[in-house]
């Protein structure tokens, strides 16, 4: 393997139009997305997509790089780059894990070409952008020939690499709703250094009244085979007063629950360990966040 | 030696830095010819085998393939490693060097087959149609099996694994003990460590219009040129490398990398071969830092008197001998540390295994023995209960005590002033026991000595010429590799401040094996202190020819003259002056010499007895101190450093910015080396080998270093300069990790790297991961 050479030869074409995305994504064989290409040209360079035929360049649809105000939300095109993300002013006022997450992830330069649309196609369970995503509500919005579909970010992942997204289908944008008033968060990211892939990150978004919690969503990445949304231990504290040994008691649930593997990373005993950690802190945070005192 | 310094010592602009920063310097990748082949190796799929035979011929069938070359088709395919000295040294030192694999494989990354082709891509290819018959064999990948009775034998050449043996004895070892309250004992581990250069190995060859194998190759070594023309069969003046400057060595591009390999292809072609390694290439196949397992047993006196300390170590050579026994040396003589100590016996061994070959790694075998020897100390204070800086002042070295070889280093000894001066810096407000997060914060120091030099018994020259231009400009000629340290710019400005010049009036050509003279390695931290001084003393003879001319004319004696300006000056009136243009204009007239040479050499002795060596080993040393301040996270192990704090003697700074360069840039490298830093061998495969799974730092992850800078003037080098470069990554890892220790209040698990946050945690929990 030589890493300076792109092993397959493929065709490579960027057209102009979302039209002419699709109408190539429903007629080439073997297609693959490029939309930052900082996964992608790194599995090309080692060989891990050798049926790869057509690489179809979306940046040159000027609408897939937008961020976009809509009556109940924004909408975030599939192109957009995070850096466009991160340094958003409604990012930074609605959906601060999100941005928290984008800035936790790798370096300027990839994040300077990387885009959430891409965060969400590579499906790694790892993915930083993905668990605020979920935790806010999101949903994931796809595009075909066939017509358009919108799935919840939450149900949007299967395995390893694998979504729904179906053959011929173009994710177009994730869309997020707008918050809720009193609604705090929390991103945390554990890496060995700042450019890491994540050891193991839990984002946390809850909604207060007074001095309960109205409802909480809680998502964490490196896991599970996918990103984990934490469903049932998030709605079990609907309802719920807020204090330190509920945090720590939903931060041990949280941990007796995952079932983790240990890689190259870190072992499978100490993500479990240390989910206690992270889980506490972020639901401590979310709740500080959010206007709560404990 | 001058007295009034105008520009040494000042941060004037190097002469590359505009192209360097404005992305013009051209590296060994950006050049190409007409007619240019690409060239590749073919590797071993497996770290230990026994090459059963090789059939090239669909290699060499495939249109556009110029060539396939294996170990046959090599004219002398073996010969002994050379590092550029001038004296053959023999036995024990110099190891087989062979250039393609026969017999046994040693290590999956061993070159088996050459192939150049009309592009890379078919070069690739043609590697994958050679079809290779291995036999598998056991293989043997820790040293500590591999010097056992018994073990796999690495190599097809030897009887066993032993790479060498040596010891360094002094006082009564035996008979200490009893004189000693207190005693640790420890076992470390350090693990091999890459360079991370930007630049990976590369370059380009061609046979010129006169029948010269000519390359164009960034090396630490020019003086390879010699080995090549031997396995080539030519003379010494048939092969010349035209070298480029390199985006880093590190010590990395010292042993030979792609220069015998180009060098074949091109004369089995006849035409220009270029080959550039990728970045898995490089990580999976250049040398490493080599891993010790160390022994260390310490004991003092209940008042913190250091009485005994005895230490084995045992180093992992990897697949060929390369520097293996120059390393032992440092490291073995380096191994008590810089601590006047009674009674001392360090024995050493090294040995082969089907790892990647380990060589040359800035601290060259220093960094090793420093983590270990800081770490026992911090664990001795612990023990006596006394503060680990003031164990430290109590026995460190001063000016007249000998090493334990008996050596007694000449230069200056700064380790009191350092010690002090760091100490007040890290501790210029009280330590906080907490953050207000609520992470435990924790301070430490350690200190280092490493030679610069090389070792005497090499008897190590270089030598520099001058040219003086008649417009009064300067041409200096130097075959000085430049790795991105400022190498060449420091002589310049050693130049220019002789001659009253501007340091742009001085203009460097360099590191041609045949059209500059020779300097010798850029290794060993040698390059200011030998070609510095050779420079000092070619600028002294012309300075002295100036004066002597300016005097006739002006008709003042020259020892009331001065240069400065470009203009000689009476120095007591400058208004008598006349231009320094003008005094060389009349020295070309009369027919004086306005090019000069000059060599330098190094103090020589004799080769040690390496069962017992007592004698110099190094012209002198220098001593570094860092302080580190860390936060660590109880609940999860993760440390986050707050201060990093580098000090050195640097006995004269010549280039301010080149020289907190090297001290922050040292500090850098070995940051993040005994805890993130992992290579992940398995069975002798590089599991971590590109930069996603192998982590260095970035400008995020240190926090800025604070260098401290101290110029007593004690060196060797020219104005009492020492060397800097290896020292500065010296005695940072373990302040490091004697930092973490002090946080969590346990050495648990911090001995052997590397030590993570898993680790840590361990530690925190009481949890011995060994049991």
């Amino acid at each position: 393997m030589n890493t300076k050479i792109l092993e397959n030869e493929f065709e490579y074409s960027k057209p102009g139009s979302l039209e002419e995305v699709l109408e190539t994504l429903a007629t080439k064989q073997n297609v693959r997305i490029f939309a930052g290409g900082t996964d992608l040209i790194v599995k090309l360079k080692l060989g891990a997509l050798p049926d790869m035929e057509h690489m179809l360049d979306i940046n040159g649809v000027e609408e897939l790089g937008k961020i976009e105000t809509r009556a109940d939300g924004l909408e975030i095109f599939a192109g957009a780059k995070l850096w466009s993300i991160e340094s958003d002013r409604r990012v930074e006022e609605n959906y601060p894990a999100l941005r928290e997450a984008i800035q936790a992830m790798a370096s300027i330069s990839v994040r300077n070409m990387a885009t959430l649309g891409g965060n969400f196609c590579n499906a790694s369970p790892v993915a930083d952008a993905v668990g605020p995503v979920m935790c806010y509500g999101g949903k994931v919005r796809m595009q075909s020939k066939r017509g358009a579909r919108e799935v919840n970010a939450v149900d949007f992942f299967l395995a390893p690499g694998v979504s729904v997204l179906e053959k011929g289908e173009l994710l177009t944008s994730v869309y997020l709703p707008a918050p809720k008033a009193h609604t705090g968060h929390a991103f945390v990211k554990m890496g060995r250094v700042k450019s890491d892939i994540a050891k193991i990150s839990i984002t946390a978004v809850l909604e207060r009244e007074g001095d309960r919690i109205a409802s909480c969503r809680l998502a964490m990445g490196s896991v599970a085979a996918r990103p984990l949304f934490l469903k049932a231990i998030g709605e079990g504290l609907a309802g719920k007063a807020m204090t330190e040994a509920l945090a720590q008691e939903t931060a041990q649930n949280i941990s007796d629950f995952i079932k983790p593997i240990g890689d190259n990373r870190t072992t499978a005993e100490y993500r479990t360990d240390v989910a206690k950690v992270i889980a506490r802190d972020a639901l401590v945070s979310a709740w500080k966040n959010s206007g709560g005192t404990l | 030696m001058k007295k009034n310094l105008q520009l040494v010592g000042t941060a004037v602009p190097r002469h590359d830095a505009w192209a360097k920063a404005k992305g013009e310097q051209l590296y060994s990748d950006d050049f190409t010819m007409p007619q240019m082949l690409y060239g590749k190796v073919l590797r071993s799929k497996y770290p230990a085998a026994i090459l059963r035979g090789i059939d090239i011929s669909k290699a060499k069938a495939l249109p556009g393939v110029r060539a396939v070359l294996t170990a046959a088709d090599v004219p002398k395919n073996e010969d002994i490693t050379k590092f550029g000295q001038m004296r053959d040294v023999g036995g024990g030192f110099e190891g087989l060097y062979k250039v393609l694999a026969n017999g046994k494989v040693r290590s999956k990354s061993e070159a088996i087959a050459l192939v150049a082709a009309d592009t890379e891509e078919l070069a690739e290819y043609a590697c994958t149609l050679i079809e290779v018959d291995y036999e598998v064999t056991e293989g043997v990948f820790d040293p500590r099996e591999s010097i056992k009775e018994g073990a796999y034998v690495v190599s097809s050449e030897d009887k066993d694994n032993i790479v060498m043996r040596t010891k360094v004895e002094d006082g009564d070892i035996n008979a200490a003990w009893a004189l000693c309250d207190v005693v640790v004992e420890g076992d470390y581990f350090t693990t091999p460590h890459e360079h991370a250069y930007i630049e990976t190995e590369g370059g380009m060859a061609w046979i010129d219009e006169n029948e010269v194998v000519t390359l164009r190759v960034g090396t630490q070594v020019l003086e390879h040129y010699r080995t090549m023309a031997k396995i080539l069969g030519l003379p010494h003046t048939k092969v010349r490398n035209m070298s480029v400057p390199m985006g880093g060595g590190f010590g990395g591009k010292e042993d030979m990398t792609v220069e015998m390999y180009l060098a074949l292809l091109t004369l089995a072609t006849r035409r220009p071969v270029k080959m550039v390694w990728s970045r898995e290439e490089s990580m999976d196949t250049h040398a490493k830092r080599h891993p010790e397992y160390l022994h260390y047993k310490t004991g003092a006196t209940k008042d913190g008197k250091i009485m005994a300390q005895e230490v084995s170590i045992v180093m992992d050579s990897g697949s060929y001998t390369y520097l293996t026994p120059w390393v032992q040396m440092y490291s073995t003589q380096a191994a008590a540390g810089p601590y006047q100590i009674p009674n001392v016996r360090v024995q050493s061994v090294s040995a082969f295994t089907n790892n990647t070959f380990s060589s040359a790694n800035r601290g060259f075998g220093g960094t090793q023995v420093n983590f270990a020897y800081e770490r026992q100390i911090e664990e001795l204070a612990a023990k006596l209960n006394m503060s680990p800086l003031e164990l430290r002042r109590r026995n460190i070295v001063h000016n007249g005590d000998p090493l334990p070889t008996g050596f007694i280093p000449q230069g200056h000894i700064a380790l009191e002033e350092l010690l002090a001066k760091v100490d007040k810096e890290l501790n210029r407000t009280p330590k906080p026991e907490r953050l207000p997060d609520g992470r435990k914060v924790g301070r430490a120091i350690a200190i280092g000595h490493m030679v610069y030099g090389r070792l005497t018994f090499l008897h190590d020259s270089s030598r520099v010429s001058l040219r003086v231009e008649l417009d009064g400009s300067v041409t200096l000629r130097a075959g000085v590799p430049d790795l991105g340290g400022g190498q060449a710019s420091v002589l310049c400005q050693i130049i220019a401040e002789e001659l009253g010049l501007k340091i742009t009036d001085v203009h460097p050509y360099i590191m041609d094996t045949h059209l500059t003279p020779l300097c010798g390695t850029t290794t060993a931290t040698r390059q200011l202190y030998m070609s510095g001084n050779a420079t000092y003393k070619c600028v002294s003879i012309m300075k002295e020819r100036v004066l002597e001319k300016a005097s006739s004319i002006l008709g003042y004696p020259p020892d009331m003259l001065e240069l400065a300006n470009r203009k000689v000056y009476l120095i007591n009136n400058p208004l008598v002056n006349i231009p320094f243009e003008t005094v060389i204009g009349h020295i070309s007239n009369d027919g004086g010499e306005l090019e000069l040479i000059a060599q330098f050499n190094a103090p020589f002795t004799e080769v040690p007895d390496l069962a017992d060596i007592k004698s110099r080993l190094n012209p002198d040393l220098t001593y570094t101190c860092h302080g580190v301040e860390v936060a660590v996270d109880e609940e999860t192990g993760q440390f986050e450093m707050l201060r990093l704090i580098a000090a050195c003697d640097a006995g004269k700074m010549i280039n301010k910015n080149s020289c907190e360069g090297q001290i922050e840039g040292g500090a850098v490298y070995d940051a993040l080396w005994a805890t993130h830093e992992d290579l992940q061998w398995r069975n002798g495969i590089t599991k971590a080998n590109n930069f996603s799974t192998y982590l260095i730092p970035t400008s995020v992850d240190v926090p800025d270093v604070e260098t401290i800078i101290l110029e007593s003037g004690g060196g060797l080098g020219p104005y009492g300069a020492k060397g800097v470069g290896e020292p500065s990554d010296n005695s940072i890892a373990p302040a490091l990790v004697n930092a973490i220790r002090d946080a969590i209040g346990t050495g648990l698990n911090l001995n052997k790297m590397p030590v993570t946050a898993e680790k840590i945690l361990a530690a925190v929990k009481g949890i011995d991961i060994e049991k």
